[in-house]
């Protein structure tokens, strides 16, 4: 085992689950939790769900896009405050 | 005058080539601060108008997704007569450990078996439309938007524990409404490997 890691508990793992999702944990804390989801097949199944809750809200919202005629409004905002498109 | 030209005509470039790609996420941002079309697009033509003006503070090379939306939360506050929202800060660990048990809860009752057949993303919308502020913004930036927690709390103006808060309760909040969708919707189960025989 690398220093710095331990073998850390379900609850401690459930409780980084999200920042663990996120990246937002230190290398150290990341290892920890992807050492028990390997080994945990109670905690994997949180793991998964929440990993596919994200891609699928990620990716719905990445649809949306701008009405054309809003970024039009804004270049020609854009063009009456002295903008000109190269 | 000469210098003059060729100065705004640099600056037309540089802004028209860093600034301008972002309007469709600066302005998935704005509706999610406003829900409202026709405002979000008032907040956006401000935002870029207010970053063009300002344009000479923008560091190259810096971040400029997150620069416009900063100046986008700026105009939205500035259109509510700068009224801030502004949320108790809750324990972010004891919202990881409810969203846990909520993932549990679907598991046991099937929701999440149900989920893994059907395209979320129409559910999503509507849940997502459906969070109350701050929590939608904070989503957007974060689980949309790609910005980390310490991008968004910048952007928002909170603490990073902030952040971590109304990101898990906005994340139990959606998957509370995708288990009432599963259970309104009576999306059937579908056949496990074992149920085939193929165990």
């Amino acid at each position: 085992m690398p220093d710095g890691i331990q073998d850390i508990d379900c609850p401690s793992a459930v409780r980084q689950l999200w920042d663990y999702l996120d990246q937002e944990l230190t290398e150290d804390r990341m290892a920890e939790v992807r050492q028990h989801l390997d080994q945990c097949r109670s905690c994997l199944p949180h793991h998964d769900f929440g990993k596919r809750f994200l891609e699928a809200l990620h990716a719905g919202q990445r649809r949306q896009l701008m009405p054309p005629d809003v970024r039009r409004h804004v270049l020609s905002a854009l063009g009456d405050a002295g903008f000109m498109l190269p | 005058m000469a210098d003059h030209v060729e100065g705004r005509t640099t600056k037309d470039a540089s802004f028209a080539r860093d600034a301008l790609p972002f309007m469709d996420d600066v302005y998935r941002f704005a509706l999610s601060l406003t829900r409202d079309p026709s405002d979000a697009q008032d907040i956006v033509q401000e935002t870029y108008l207010r970053a063009y003006r300002s344009w000479h503070t923008f560091e190259p090379g810096s971040d400029c997704r997150r620069w416009l939306f900063t100046i986008c939360r700026n105009a939205f506050l500035r259109s509510r007569e700068s009224k801030r929202f502004e949320v108790e800060v809750d324990d972010a660990d004891t919202e990881a450990i409810a969203a846990a048990r909520q993932h549990r809860a679907m598991m046991d009752d099937g929701t999440d078996e149900r989920l893994a057949t059907v395209d979320l993303g129409p559910a999503l919308d509507r849940a997502l439309a459906d969070l109350e502020e701050p929590f939608r913004s904070t989503v957007l930036l974060v689980d949309v938007e790609d910005q980390s927690y310490e991008a968004a709390a910048g952007i928002l103006g909170v603490p990073i524990g902030t952040i971590r808060s109304r990101l898990f309760r906005a994340r139990r909040q959606l998957q509370a409404r995708l288990r009432s969708f599963a259970r309104d919707a009576g999306l059937p189960l579908p056949v496990s490997d074992e149920a085939q025989g193929n165990a």
